[in-house]
């Protein structure tokens, strides 16, 4: 078992009262990849990012990460040990506002009694002033998050995950609701971690998909179909049969 | 032995009577009405007040009470309860001032003792109500002393739940109830009136107390902070029955009162108490939806 | 719409010294020992502001049992002070027994607190009254923890945490009045000594006892408030907008809602010491749960998320209540009142009448402020960094 891969999925299987929503998954994803996640809906995508992060126990299988077997341990271990996760609806923190929001997120000292200080660190601080300048969010730092526009909560979203400093970085479908120009703003920072992030992707818009694509996975009813370059993915019987009446992946 | 059954049903039944109302509207409309005991307080007051200027026995009390307390949940609905559909934790907060409005209600007798103008059975006084001769005499049964005003307690619940089920389960507008019950937008994307349909179930539920209040007056003194030690019992029966199931309902006040009467018995009244308290701490704790839930809101 | 929360350090400096500083100098201008022991009791409902403000504000947690750690503190201390009280030594014995124990002995059993009932003995080490505060702080901090740490670890939120407290609060409000022989009961603990500290005797008319009941409570806002400034305060707010998203970033949110629900009963176990030493009594209707929601009304009133505004609601609340008590119908009236305001504070202003003030204050500093500023940029908060 290669350390160097950051995500090493054996066999995860989940069972929920006999449907087998993840059935026999298995891939290996490289340190730096970023791998895009497609198929169609119902296919099991976004219950194997939950069961990677911890919010569904698998049934079956194994994830590890760097080596590392993180099957089924507490969301928050696994956090620690370096997954993050943006949601398809942005899971921030909507009552404080942006900054608050971003130092939250570099915190790097998780428990209560070592967080019983004010202030921030000199790194946690460069730390903020890098996300705010990447995200481009600074004219709107003392604003409560909940009254940001959706295309800003998205972009909130990966600039706390960015602070988080995970290795691995889960996105179910980041672009979900943007316009174009929030689209390819979208693609520039997913572009700008490639290399120093691994990135695992869940998506449905296929131009932005070749924005960013590199290794493609599709999936179909919980098991994986086929997996290799867009162009291989594209000419694949299986996954044309998959998508069926929609002549392919458009 | 069977005594202590008997008592054990006795309290389920009362616990079960106050329950109904509630468990509707829990689990119509995902309310926690904390006003539920002040709407029992009114049903027993009216049965009072009709005794006094009307009277009124108490069975013709009963469908007066249920009148009343329905037309008060109407009120409450509409002011108070529909600003907050979705949020629990606000409803049981609102309510509980609504439940506080009543019961000073009550003691100012409507804001007309400011006034020296003064309601016959109203005020902080204990009131009572007199029940028929017949019910108060004891009566022995297959070797049994069988108390009457209880056994038609039980009787009056028993028939209450069967009527309740037949309207779930058996009208049109049961059917509407458990629609929404399970996704109020496709229910109002079938042309369920939801507003109304809700309007109407809170009302229902309401009448239920107002009754219980009505039998509750025949053997409790009356008075205007009788309803909030019953709403505690009630909607710890609702909880750990689980949303939205009759089943649930009928069979947390079954398990909650034979577990009352049992320790009662075997020690005191109020260890009994403190005893069903842990029992249902712990139940929520293991399963907090309650123990017959389905998915619904 | 109004943009940015307003939560200026400086604000509250001057806000929250304000306040200290009024109820520090109150008693040059109340002369009346009646009405300065009436204040402090109410500063003891201030402080029982504070513990839910931290519980329900800020760690989104709605405990409707707060009166479990206020009564259980009472019930300590109480404990103590009845043992130093003259009607306690007077019993025909060296070592005091409290009356209602000899009341309630079997004929024939020994007057000695050890032995004259099955359960008395665990009086005994309430004789120093050192131990009855110690207890009055560590009791409470224990069962918060056991009950915290079973609902939190077990992931039961919203409502069904609200509905665990309620039952809890009245769980051991019947336990209390059951154990007769141990607490008396129905009655409580009447007939308590006072607290001696020194061999200075605090008689609750005196000014010195109105002190320490103040001073208690602005270290008890300072601090609380100093806690809610720290970074675990922010990421304690941050469980309760969206847990999930917090425990993604890797934080253990059952050990952030388990702390902060410890620390909020432990206040009130320390208001309820308080309560006691002012009103020399402790009694198990301070497990009502009607007192307990009325905590909670006090706190939504005054505002939920605001220490300060939480205990001055409960401070004027009880204040403008007692004023009112030249007729019973009055206060009656006034109750109801509060029922009504309640209600429209749930329906429409969630953040109470701090939230209120805040606005104002907000528009003021705004209009002060030459109109070429950001619109989005409040106070600075360079002063926490």
């Amino acid at each position: 078992m290669s350390t160097n891969n950051a995500l090493t999925i054996d066999g995860l299987t989940v069972n929920f009262d006999g449907f087998k929503a993840v059935d026999g998954f298995s891939t290996v994803i490289e340190d730096g990849e970023l791998r895009v996640v497609l198929g169609p809906n119902g296919a099991g995508k976004t219950t194997m990012m939950d069961l990677i992060s911890g919010k569904t126990k698998a049934s079956a299988g194994s994830v590890r990460l760097y080596g590392r077997d993180i099957t089924s341990r507490a969301e928050h271990k696994i956090a620690r040990a370096g997954i993050g996760r943006k949601f398809q609806i942005p899971s921030i923190f909507r009552d404080l506002t942006v900054r608050e929001n971003f130092e939250v997120a570099v915190t790097r000292t998780p428990g209560v009694l070592s967080n019983l200080r004010m202030g921030l660190r000199a790194s946690e601080r460069k730390q903020v002033q890098h996300i705010v300048d990447l995200t481009q969010l600074g004219d709107v730092l003392e604003k409560r998050a909940g009254d940001l526009s959706h295309g800003q909560m998205q972009w909130l979203e990966l600039g706390m995950l960015i602070g988080q400093e995970s290795r691995v970085i889960l996105l179910d479908e980041p672009t979900a609701g943007m316009t174009q120009a929030e689209t390819l703003k979208t693609s520039r920072i997913i572009n700008a971690l490639k290399g120093s992030h691994t990135l695992l992707v869940v998506e449905h818009d296929m131009a932005f998909v070749r924005e960013i694509a590199e290794k493609i996975t599709v999936m179909h009813l919980g098991k994986m179909l086929a997996e290799g370059k867009i162009e291989q993915i594209e000419k694949d019987p299986a996954v044309q049969d998959a998508y069926l009446g929609s002549g392919g992946i458009h | 032995m069977a005594d202590i059954l008997f008592i054990g049903l006795s309290l389920s039944s009362i616990l079960l009577l106050i329950a109904l109302g509630l468990s509707i509207t829990y689990g119509a409309m995902g309310v926690i009405n904390m006003a539920h005991g002040e709407l029992v307080m009114i049903g027993a007051y009216t049965a009072v007040l009709a005794g006094i200027y009307l009277n009124l026995n108490l069975f013709l009390s009963l469908p007066l009470a249920f009148a009343t307390s329905a037309a008060l949940g109407l009120l409450i609905e509409r002011l108070v309860i529909r600003r907050l559909y979705g949020r629990i934790i606000d409803t049981l907060l609102a309510t509980w001032g609504v439940a506080i409005l009543l019961q000073q209600a009550i003691r100012l007798e409507f804001g007309l003792s400011f006034f020296d103008i003064h309601i016959q059975g109203l005020g902080t006084g204990l009131q009572n109500i007199s029940v028929p001769a017949f019910l108060t005499q004891p009566f022995d049964f297959a070797g049994m002393t069988i108390q009457p005003y209880r056994s038609f307690i039980i009787l009056v619940t028993l028939l209450l739940t069967l009527l309740t089920w037949f309207l779930f389960y058996r009208t049109r507008i049961g059917m509407q109830v458990r629609a929404i019950m399970r996704n109020p937008q496709i229910a109002a994307a079938c042309g369920i009136d939801v507003r109304r349909v809700s309007a109407l179930t809170f009302a229902y539920g309401s009448g239920l107390a107002g009754v219980a209040g009505v039998l509750l007056a025949g053997f409790k003194t009356v008075q205007p902070d009788m309803g909030t030690s019953v709403v505690v019992d009630g909607f710890l029966v609702v909880v750990v029955g689980g949303v939205g199931s009759l089943i649930g309902t009928i069979f947390a006040s079954l398990l909650l009162g034979q577990i009352n009467g049992i320790i009662a018995v075997l020690s005191n009244d109020i260890l009994a108490r403190a005893v069903v308290f842990g029992v249902v701490i712990v139940l929520i704790m293991w399963r907090p939806k309650g123990l017959f839930s389905f998915r619904g809101r | 719409m109004q943009s940015g929360r307003f939560d200026s350090v400086g604000v509250d400096v001057v806000a929250y010294g304000a306040f200290i500083l009024a109820i520090l100098l109150l008693p040059l201008f109340l002369d009346d020992p009646f009405w300065l022991n009436r204040i402090a009791k109410y500063l003891v409902y201030g402080m029982l502001g504070v513990a839910i403000a931290l519980s329900w504000g800020y760690a989104g947690i709605l405990n409707l049992g707060q009166g479990l750690f206020f009564g259980m503190g009472a019930y300590m201390v109480a404990m103590s002070l009845k043992l130093q009280s003259s009607t306690s030594l007077q019993q025909g014995s060296d070592s005091p027994v409290p009356d209602f124990m000899l009341w309630n002995a079997q004929p024939g059993a020994p007057t000695e607190l050890c032995c004259i009932s099955p359960s008395s003995f665990l009086w005994l080490p309430f004789q120093a009254q050192w131990f009855g505060a110690v207890m009055a702080l560590v009791v409470p901090v224990v069962i918060a923890l056991a009950l915290s740490s079973a609902i939190f670890r077990l992931r039961v939120s919203g409502v069904y945490v609200a509905i665990i407290t309620l039952a809890s609060v009245l769980l051991v409000r019947l336990l209390i009045v059951d154990a007769q022989p141990l607490t008396n009961g129905f009655n409580g603990l009447t007939d308590l000594g006072w607290l001696t500290v020194a061999g200075f005797e605090f008689d609750p008319y005196l000014t010195q006892t109105y002190y320490i009941v103040a001073v208690s409570l602005s270290l008890v806002l300072v601090l609380t408030r100093v806690l809610v400034g720290t970074r675990a305060g922010l990421i304690l707010q941050s469980t309760r907008d969206d847990p999930n998203r917090a425990r993604y970033l890797g934080f253990d949110v059952a050990a952030y809602q388990i702390f902060f629900f410890t620390v909020s009963a432990g206040i009130a176990g320390f208001a309820g010491m308080l309560y006691v030493i002012a009103a020399e009594f402790a009694s198990p209707s301070f497990m009502d749960l009607a007192f307990s929601i009325t905590m909670v009304v006090w706190a939504a009133v005054g505002g939920r998320s605001s220490l300060l505004g939480a205990c001055i609601g409960a401070i004027l609340i009880n204040t403008i209540e007692a004023t009112a008590s030249e007729s019973e119908m009055f206060q009656e009236a006034w109750r109801a009142i509060i029922g009504l305001i309640f209600i429209l504070v749930v329906l429409f202003l969630p953040r109470g009448l701090a939230g209120v003030g805040q606005d104002l204050t907000a528009r003021l500093i705004g209009m002060a402020r030459r109109p070429s500023a950001a619109p989005d940029r409040q106070a600075s908060r360079d002063a926490a960094e």
